[in-house]
């Protein structure tokens, strides 16, 4: 794969699964994604929620990578991973993406606010914090202090961003747009120690994982510095290389996709 | 660490050097505290420590999500003063940030208005109780591309 390296929409269509917005989640495919977290919190060894949350932040080592070089191929090796944790708990569940860019007055997306959903305790709404992953120890839960809904990034913020031809300038003026979204949101999420034991983390990096991929989409001959490819991306198993192109990975952003079968191979 | 800065003057493009794009980038931002809002203003007058986003100098905000303080032992999140070349381990994590601040328009109407240098203020602004003194960077540069 060249430097250059885009997304290849074409490769395997039937097997990629697709990462949807919040807002158009189905009510099935929302409650497969509650029913994720929910199994993944329940589990206490290294394939469950908080030992994922822990390794962005604390428990030390931080492992994150931020006002970085790596700043997006790491975190999209991280919602990877993650991502195929929780579909060891519901097999075809993914990660949906926040797009805090559109409706505005309703802020934090509705699947994320409400303390209950189906007469249940809704697991995106907050999350514990193990005892080694707090700062102090009251902080027992995640918390959250949004800001006013119109001061979430707008369009045209977003689409001069995404209009930068150098991979870098684009990855730190997308990581200041991040950075708001983080500090917008407030409480736990505006920490980077505890921010992904917050649920809506998840989404929120959804996010700026989809702006990459529409990026990529939008300057095919542009691309990650040579010199960075091979750099790997601890603790994850993989390198720079391996996070260009989402095909690989076994998912895109479609907005609508539909496949149906052909004649087979005979 | 500060809550705001003022700059020296810097100075504006010639107006017969058109451009599409201008922006303002700070180079060494300091990221090991608290997240903030960094709001920036040029040619300021009278720009208080309650200047808010409606102030006729407000050109814009950058947001920095801090590393929240150390969280180690002494010395954890020291960064070491050289590097050996031959160090294959990634950059200390609180090596300073780069932002990147699009201040076209802004700049445009200061061109306007005849200013030829102009002063940038920068303030700080955390969540809740927080201190607001979490500001420091080396540099900032005005680049315009046509």
């Amino acid at each position: 794969m060249s430097p250059a390296a885009t997304p290849s929409p074409a490769a395997a269509p039937v097997a990629l699964r697709h990462r949807r917005s919040v807002r158009r989640l189905t009510a099935g495919q929302l409650a497969d994604l509650r029913q994720a977290i929910t199994a993944a919190q329940a589990i206490n060894d290294d394939r469950g929620y908080q030992n994922w949350a822990g390794i962005h932040g604390l428990p030390l080592p931080i492992s994150c990578v931020h006002h970085h070089e790596l700043f997006l191929p790491w975190h999209r090796a991280y919602l990877y991973f993650f991502e195929k944790a929780l579909q060891e708990r519901v097999p075809g569940v993914t990660l949906p993406w926040w797009n805090w860019t559109v409706e505005h007055a309703q802020g934090i997306p509705a699947a994320y606010a409400k303390r209950q959903a189906d007469g249940r305790k809704n697991p995106l709404f907050d999350s514990p914090i193990q005892p080694s992953g707090r700062e102090r120890p009251s902080q027992a839960r995640t918390t959250r202090a949004p800001g006013p809904p119109g001061e979430l990034p707008s369009p045209e913020t977003v689409e001069a961003v995404l209009a930068n031809r150098d991979f870098l300038t684009f990855q730190t003026q997308l990581e200041s747009v991040h950075d708001g979204v983080h500090v917008w949101t407030g409480g736990t999420m505006g920490d980077i120690a505890v921010a992904a034991y917050d649920p809506l983390f998840w989404a929120h990096h959804a996010m700026i994982d989809r702006l990459w991929y529409l990026w990529q989409l939008r300057h095919p001959g542009a691309g990650v510095p040579a010199q960075l490819l091979d750099r790997a991306l601890a603790p994850f198993p993989i390198t720079v290389r391996d996070t260009l192109d989402v095909s690989r990975l076994g998912y895109d952003y479609a907005a609508a996709t539909a496949a149906v079968e052909g004649p087979g191979r005979g | 660490m500060v809550d705001r800065f003022t700059t020296a003057p810097l100075e504006l493009p010639a107006t017969d050097r058109p451009f599409e794009r201008a922006d303002l980038i700070f180079y060494g931002l300091d990221h090991s505290g608290a997240s903030f809002e960094a709001r920036v203003f040029m040619d300021q007058r009278g720009v208080g420590g309650d200047a808010d986003t409606t102030h006729r100098a407000y050109v814009g905000s950058f947001f920095i999500l801090g590393h929240g303080g150390c969280f180690g032992d002494v010395g954890h999140c020291d960064i070491a003063a050289e590097r050996d070349p031959f160090d294959l381990r990634p950059a200390h994590q609180l090596e300073p940030a780069v932002r990147v601040l699009t201040v076209t328009e802004p700049l445009r109407a200061l061109l306007e208005r005849g200013v030829e240098a102009a002063k940038v203020t920068v303030t700080s602004h955390t969540e809740g109780r927080a201190p607001n003194d979490v500001l420091t960077f080396e540099t900032v540069r005005l680049a315009t591309y046509a």
